[in-house]
């Protein structure tokens, strides 16, 4: 949380799915171990006091798929189940 | 193939993001004035920001945010510059983060103070006026100055610190007024000032501890034939805030003592005080798109003279002007992720937190007096 450079130097691009996605509550929740409001709350604080960026906002995980794969230092969240199909563009970090 | 600089070049400018809000509120008080003419219903309560940021480096950000805001006579309503700043991260390792901002920035004073005018991030339509208040808001909002920052994130929570120093921006006649009595001839001049914070939080902000301080010091310029000397505010606040945020539920008190020293005014002999404020605060989910909030707010502007029998004494003015007890109730609702609706009432014990510029003669104020606002906010 709060990190926004890969120990390589690279900027770090967040991908995140809408507030009211249940898949991104779950995220919040297990993995981050906060709540969704939270989480706005956090960004909400840092987009307008100047001191952070909001993350990207994609619909769907279809769509973080394919921009997490196609952004320079991207990071996001699936189900496993989406990356089932061959040649995606994208490294999976398995967190149980 | 696209070469390394095409791919940096076009990596900065997708960085580029806007945001902003719009809200309006209504104000309707039994007595008193409080954002207009509030005992007639006011609708004297905007603000529109509008804010651009931009990540050129991975190290380095720019931003920048313009508000217009309209407050009955506690401001002057006009466009400003809210923030304006760059931010560089001098070192990022995996648990330790140190950076500075540079140009306008917001103090990081208590939970609420730097994203006070977006009122998505604040927990009731006006924040508690014992601690923010929005009659002299301007004098501790914003630095022009330097600001370092350092995050350090443990298994055992995360600690941050702030450390800032610049010029104030004030231009408001209402701390004049507070000060001198009168919007006489002369000015008040903002000199360097400092900020600090330290917060500790845990669990990704499920319980955060702050402490925040500050020293703020303006001079008085006096006008042509002013009767005032040139005269020096000093204004120390220290505030101490709690917060847990459970699920639905989410409790928060903040506790503040403000001792104050004003010099070489001439008129009047070198005087010191000590204000003193907190609240209690608990907010509840009541569903996804429902919030409920109650708050019993406190506000002295002298420990000393809590009650303000001393300054009756000596002044002939009313002595609840230098308290407030405030109980509210709110609720707030989220028709979207962008559009919020909010109701609150107000049952208010005395009148200290008060504007002198939208209240000018004492005798006129009720001590005992409600509150009732509504507010529609839309974001994007």
């Amino acid at each position: 949380m709060g990190q926004r450079i890969w120990p390589d130097g690279s900027r770090v691009n967040v991908f995140v799915l809408p507030d009211d996605n249940p898949e991104h509550k779950a995220f919040c929740k297990r993995v981050l171990g906060m709540f969704a409001h939270q989480l706005r709350q956090i960004w909400d604080r840092k987009v307008f006091s100047g001191t952070g960026q909001a993350p990207n906002v994609v619909t769907s995980p279809e769509e973080m798929i394919e921009r997490v794969g196609h952004t320079p230092g991207a990071i996001g969240y699936v189900q496993p189940y989406y990356l089932n199909k061959p040649n995606k563009p994208v490294r999976p970090v398995i967190i149980r | 193939m696209a070469t390394v600089s095409q791919l940096a070049c076009a990596d900065w400018k997708e960085t580029l993001q806007y945001h902003g809000f719009l809200t309006q509120g209504f104000v309707l008080t039994s007595d008193n004035r409080f954002y207009g003419t509030s005992e007639k219903g006011s609708f004297d309560l905007t603000e529109i920001g509008f804010n651009a940021s931009l990540r050129p480096l991975s190290r380095l950000g720019i931003s920048a945010q313009v508000l217009y805001r309209r407050a009955g006579e506690m401001d002057d309503t006009e466009v400003r510059l809210d923030y304006g700043l760059l931010d560089y991260t001098v070192v990022s390792l995996d648990n330790l983060r140190f950076g500075v901002l540079l140009g306008r920035y917001k103090n990081p004073l208590g939970l609420y103070n730097e994203t006070r005018d977006v009122a998505f991030t604040r927990p009731s339509i006006f924040l508690p006026q014992s601690i923010y208040f929005d009659r002299t808001r301007n004098l501790a909002l914003a630095f022009d100055g330097g600001l370092l920052y350092g995050n350090y994130t443990s298994a055992f929570g995360d600690v941050s610190l702030r450390l800032g120093a610049g010029q104030p921006t004030v231009n408001s006649t209402e701390l004049e007024r507070l000060v001198t009595g009168i919007n006489g001839p002369g000015e008040l001049d903002d000199q360097t000032s400092y900020i600090g914070q330290l917060l500790y939080e845990l669990g990704g902000g499920r319980l955060r501890l702050a402490a925040s301080g500050a020293a703020l010091n303006v001079k008085y310029q006096p006008g042509l034939q002013d009767r005032f000397g040139s005269g020096q505010l000093r204004f120390q606040p220290v505030i101490f805030s709690a917060q847990y945020n459970g699920e639905d539920f989410s409790l928060t008190s903040e506790y503040a003592i403000r001792p104050s020293r004003l010099s070489n005014f001439g008129v009047f002999p070198d005087t010191q005080f000590t204000g003193e404020s907190y609240y209690f605060q608990a907010t509840y989910r009541l569903t996804d798109d429902w919030e409920a909030i109650a708050r019993y707010d406190v506000f002295y502007a002298d420990r000393e003279d809590k009650h303000g029998n001393d300054y009756e004494a000596r002044t002939h003015q009313p002595g609840f002007t230098r308290y407030a007890k405030d109980w509210t109730l709110g609720l707030r609702w989220d028709m979207t992720s962008s559009l919020m609706l909010r109701a609150e009432y107000h049952r208010v014990h005395g009148t200290g937190w008060l504007a002198v510029s939208e209240n000018p003669n004492p005798r006129q104020l009720q001590p005992d007096w409600d509150l009732f606002a509504l507010l529609i906010s839309l974001r994007f």
